[in-house]
């Protein structure tokens, strides 16, 4: 059963139904998509533990490659991205979505999926690339402000890719000697990737993982596309830079616990000032991706039971963060508008996505019964026990840093809900979700819920690496985590209505990155442009003149030496050739005779 | 008995030169018979004489009733029936190009079967004073063949060829009296005998004797710096002159250097005198390196190709002076190979001249077009000029290159590995005028009746007074710089010329090709063209060839 299981990538699948998308008619071809991601997921769930291993391995250029790797944490992730995409794909079908969104979001899953199942850093990073030009692809078929998004888009996952590509080059010639030549890339050579390439895999991974500074591309582009596109969007590409991330550096590291915390305060802060409600919620992809390098950045520090928090809240975040998505993009499918305040008081008209959009606001928030609680608790938990830079209460900065990031995460989803749903009264009167859509939210909704119930949270744990060991010191609903999320509610209602007008103000004032970034390369793009434009102008010119200077005065000879002054007659005459002779035989019978 | 066609070789052409003159007293027109009729036969001659060779080794015959060393002896071996062979062919085949493009008249053919007859003893003799004489034959007959056209221009050239000419002829006669006062002998067998027996290897007299012949014979074959007369005489002679003089005179002449170099002085002598050695292969690095500069620097068609022989006989020399197998075996192969190269580019060029009236390189815009195969004839053999594999160009230049090498590597010596390099550089040059060539063969030219061409060219230069008589001598001289890109330097000097080739008045047409040219010397040009290429095939058959003499030198 194994065998046979393991011998079908479920990529290859998911390409050859991205074709059929487009090849058949639109009610089977997305049949035919749900069908393979369905295939994916329930693969990855029956596969389970028995079915770890390297398979499809072979050799490419010399060196050996997995093309199905298959462990805990590749299959963790299979298991979600199937379910999600199954979920996203009858969305996109309940959403009108064009044909070649889903195709373009299938053959994205794809290289999403392969990348997940890499077994080496050379297929790794293949499918890293190819996963950064298909999600451009599904910006730019979007068109109109998609487009220039959508090159800011490419270009960064651009520069990324072409980062981490230097950290593989790197990590494999620093691999050689260790290892024969060609196993120099394969993970199960050594723990993450070679200590020398940490910088530029650091880097590369960390773009697409959204770190501060190298954000701008999230909020710049995720708001834009069709909204099934933006469910899609939302959860891969960062997910699997999350996952990547643990690959390269399974042994975390304190510096990246820090970034990650700080990458909470950040994407929340910022989402709270946001008015674009799927803007607001890329911020918070940020913020969410936050919490889940803070758990592997503890691996070392805290162990395994942070990394299960990690993976557990990315594992959680796949699910509510698209909930989300789905539910904003109901209301903006609907309504055809992209700004919160001009919605308003929608929960009557739209009961079934306000219900959603509540279950993944609790999930997100880590409201208790909700999955977000059970993971985001378990990387707090692993943060408690930092005690650097001790701030108040005994608690370690990185510990605080996390709070604050859920404190601005509820205040910035009550935000959302309240501008959404309720604030003034319904100018608009839209339908509600339509059938499909409602199946979509249902599946990724009802997941929330079960993974986060104190009855069956377990399966989430049975989910995870490292089971064992974490299950027995796991006590999401002890008093204290409940105590610890109520204060949090508390301080995230009285935190929003107290700044309110404050954050108003704030938001028309506070610029992000990209207010500096963005002209800082238009400007530094242009100018070498032009300077090496120009460079090359005056070296050809320079060269031209020269090569044409040379010419003439080698056509030219005598008018040459006529102009520097000298007058005299260069061909040799009669008289001169006989002297030269003369000379000639002269020096002959001197060097040869006395030689 | 065969020996006996030794002197009949030699005797035949010079006999027959009085023909024209003692014919011409009845028939206007006896000199292009007589002379067709006396090359074939020589042809003939040689071909048998290299049968003979071929099967009994080297032939020798003594003159008169005089045995040697006291009597002339005439001798023929491997390298003496090579440069027989490309004499009697290149004679033989520039008469078809004569016969159209003229001089005409008697004496011009009475002259030319002298210039013929004394190639032919040059080649063939093995007495050192009789050398001489044959040297004085072909020069003086090369004085006179030069002015033949009675121009102003080819009589100064002529003139200045005359007085350093005789100035060197003077000095090898002068190194001839040296060496028959060191040794006795004029025998050339006999003198390398006697020099060991009577004098010796560093005696002054054998240097100075050696000296002066290698500044005669130097000057001669036009090695830098005493090249001077030679892009006179070969510019201003008259096409069909330049083609046999360009192809034979100089390469005889650098035959003697390698005749006395290597049976008279030997090997040995000079590997006693490494000076003498080093001399030579400065001036020729100098010569190879000069005659390419110069020759890139030319915008005058003949002029240009005839530097490009100093450079190639540079090659030559550095080859005789480097003294080991492979390099005197490339110089040998380059000495044959570069004169039918060079009787093909002046034949083609020649052509291009009677047919088109070009003269200049701006004049051949679009050859390739209206002149198909002489155009592509010339560009096969400029490409065998440059050593462009398979060539009989390439295999000279690849086995002196080789040779200089082998001879850096053997002796430490790093003069040989300055020769390699000299001659890459030369390669280069070369192929710069050659693509220059080339370039305007195939890709110049504009407005071409048929539409094809580059129509406009950009910056509007214009196309004044171009299509009539087909050849401008009031061309500016600018160059052929792509792009339209008018150089700043040159600014004012002159616009490029881009007129396509036009046929002169009463060119001759052809129903087989769109050539505006003589139909019997354009195959012959074509044959000359394939025939360098076919040679580039036979590597390996030469050096069986030339193994006989290299290893008799090199015993």
């Amino acid at each position: 059963m194994n065998s046979v299981l393991t011998s079908v990538p479920p990529y290859v699948l998911l390409a050859v139904a991205a074709l059929a998308v487009l090849a058949l008619p639109r009610r089977l071809g997305h049949a035919a998509a749900a069908l393979a991601t369905a295939f994916t997921f329930v693969q990855a769930v029956l596969l389970d533990d028995g079915g770890t291993g390297a398979h499809l391995a072979t050799q490419l250029f010399g060196f050996d490659v997995v093309f199905f790797n298959v462990d805990q944490f590749s299959l963790l992730m299979g298991v979600v991205v199937g379910f999600l995409a199954t979920a996203a794909v009858l969305y996109a079908y309940g959403t009108e979505a064009p044909t070649w969104v889903t195709a373009f979001a299938l053959i994205y899953v794809s290289s999403t999926v392969a990348t997940i199942y890499a077994g080496d850093w050379l297929t790794l990073i293949f499918f890293w690339e190819l996963m950064a030009v298909t999600s451009t692809l599904l910006v730019w078929q979007y068109g109109g402000e998609a487009v220039r998004a959508g090159y800011r888009y490419a270009l960064f996952h651009g520069i990324g890719g072409t980062f981490f590509l230097g950290a593989v080059v790197v990590h494999g010639a620093s691999m050689l000697g260790s290892v024969p030549a060609a196993e120099i890339f394969l993970f199960s050579s050594t723990t993450g990737i070679h200590a020398s390439a940490t910088l530029l895999a650091a880097i590369g991974i960390g773009i697409n993982c959204g770190f501060i500074f190298l954000h701008t591309w999230l909020p710049d582009t995720y708001p834009r596309p069709h909204v099934a596109a933006s469910v899609f969007l939302s959860v891969f590409t960062t997910k699997t830079a999350a996952y990547v991330m643990y690959r390269a550096f399974p042994e975390g590291g304190m510096w990246l616990a820090y970034l990650g915390g700080f990458m909470a305060v950040y994407g929340a802060f910022f989402a709270l000032l946001q008015y674009n409600p799927r803007r607001l919620l890329s911020y918070h992809i940020q913020a969410q991706l936050g919490y889940m390098l803070a758990g592997f950045g503890l691996a070392t520090y805290v162990g395994e039971f942070a990394v299960t928090g990690g993976f557990a809240h990315l594992f959680n975040n796949v699910l509510y963060k698209s909930l989300l998505f789905m539910a904003v993009g109901v209301v903006i499918y609907r309504t055809g508008v992209e700004d919160i305040r001009d919605m308003g008081g929608l929960w009557r008209v739209m009961p079934v996505t306000f219900l959603v959009y509540l279950v993944g606001a609790a999930s997100i928030t880590a409201v208790p019964g909700f999955n977000g609680f059970i993971s985001k608790g378990m990387v707090i938990d692993s943060a408690h026990e930092v005690h650097n830079y001790e701030l108040l209460f005994g608690e370690g900065l990185l510990w605080w840093l996390l709070i604050l990031g859920g404190v601005g995460t509820f205040m910035s989803f009550i935000k959302l809900g309240y501008y959404m749903f309720f604030h003034g009264s319904a100018t608009l009167s839209p339908k509600d979700a339509t059938p499909f859509q409602t199946a979509g939210m249902l599946l990724a909704g009802g997941a929330c819920v079960f993974f986060g119930t104190p009855f069956t949270y377990g399966y989430l744990i049975d989910l995870m690496p490292f089971t064992a060991e974490v299950a027995s010191e796991l006590h999401p609903y002890s008093t204290s985590h409940l105590t610890e999320s109520a204060w949090l509610m508390g301080a995230g209602f009285v935190g929003f209505f107290a700044l309110k007008r404050p954050l108003g103000w704030l938001a028309h004032r506070m610029p992000d990155a990209d207010a500096v970034t963005y002209p800082a390369v238009f400007y530094l793009a242009r100018g070498s442009i032009w300077g090496v434009t120009e460079l090359w102008a005056a070296v050809d010119r320079a060269v031209m003149n020269a090569v044409a200077a040379v010419e003439w005065t080698a056509m030219h000879p005598r008018e040459a030496l006529g102009r520097a002054g000298v007058d005299v007659e260069i061909r040799t005459g009669i008289g001169r050739s006989v002297l030269f002779l003369t000379l000639a035989a002269g020096v002959a019978l001197f060097v040869f005779v006395l030689g | 008995m065969s020996d006996v066609l030794l002197p009949v070789a030699i005797a035949l052409p010079l006999v027959a030169a009085t023909l024209p003159l003692a014919l011409g007293l009845k028939y206007e027109r006896a000199g292009w018979p007589v002379a067709a009729v006396a090359t074939t036969a020589l042809a003939g001659l040689a071909t048998a004489i290299g049968v003979e060779v071929a099967r009994n080794g080297p032939l020798s015959h003594a003159l008169g009733t005089y045995e040697p060393p006291i009597g002339i002896e005439l001798v023929a071996d491997e390298l003496s029936v090579a440069v027989l062979a490309l004499v009697a062919a290149v004679s033989l085949a520039t008469l078809a190009f004569a016969r159209v493009a003229g001089p005409r008249g008697n004496s011009f053919y009475s002259g030319y079967l002298l210039l013929v007859g004394g190639l032919t003893g040059l080649v063939l003799t093995g007495d050192l004073f009789n050398m001489f004489v044959f040297l004085e034959i072909v020069g003086i007959s090369t004085y006179a063949l030069i002015a033949a056209d009675r121009s102003g221009a080819s009589a100064y050239a002529s003139l200045k060829y005359l007085v350093v000419g005789t100035v060197g002829a003077s000095l090898y006669l002068l190194g001839v009296g040296y060496a028959f006062l060191a040794t006795g002998t004029l025998n050339m067998l006999d003198m390398q005998v006697q020099i060991v027996e009577q004098a010796s290897y560093a005696d002054p007299l054998i240097r100075a004797s050696y000296a002066l012949i290698v500044a005669g014979l130097g000057l001669k074959i036009a090695v830098f710096p005493i090249h001077a007369w030679q892009p006179d005489a070969y510019q201003r002679a008259p096409d069909a002159v330049t083609t046999i003089v360009a192809a034979l005179v100089s390469t005889a002449s650098a035959y003697a250097l390698i005749r006395v170099s290597y049976t008279v002085f030997t090997v040995d002598f000079l590997a006693a005198n490494d000076a003498i050695t080093t001399v030579m292969l400065i001036v020729a690095g100098a010569s190879i390196l000069a005659g390419s500069a110069l020759a890139a620097m030319q915008s005058d068609l003949k002029r240009m190709f005839a530097y490009s022989s100093v450079a190639q006989f540079g090659m030559i020399v550095a080859a005789v002076a480097l003294a080991n197998e492979t390099a005197l075996l490339g110089g040998i192969v380059h000495l044959v190979g570069h004169g039918l190269l060079k009787f093909g580019l002046f034949l083609g060029i020649g052509l291009l001249a009677l047919g088109y009236g070009a003269r200049e390189l701006d004049d051949l815009a679009s050859a390739a077009r209206s002149a198909p195969y002489t155009a592509g004839a010339v560009a096969l053999l400029g490409l065998g000029l440059v050593g462009i594999p398979p060539s009989i160009g390439f295999l000279g230049k690849w086995y002196i290159g080789v040779g200089a090498v082998e001879a850096s590597l053997d002796g430490g010596d790093p003069a040989g590995i300055g020769i390699a390099a000299v001659i890459f550089v030369s390669t280069l040059f070369t192929l710069s005028y050659v693509a220059r060539v080339i370039e305007r063969f195939y890709f110049a030219g504009v407005g071409l009746s048929d539409g094809h061409g580059e129509g406009d060219h950009g910056d509007g230069h214009d196309e004044d007074g171009h299509g009539d008589d087909g050849h401008q001598d009031a061309h500016g001289t600018g160059v052929a710089a792509d792009g339209g890109r008018e150089p700043a330097a040159a600014a004012g000097s002159g616009t490029e010329s881009d007129a396509p080739l036009t046929p002169v008045e009463g060119a001759p047409r052809s129903r087989f090709v769109p050539d505006r040219v003589p139909s019997a010397p354009l195959v012959i040009l074509v044959l000359a063209a394939l025939a360098t290429v076919a040679l580039g095939f036979a590597g390996y058959a030469l050096f069986e060839w030339f193994d006989p003499f290299l290893t008799e030198v090199f015993a």
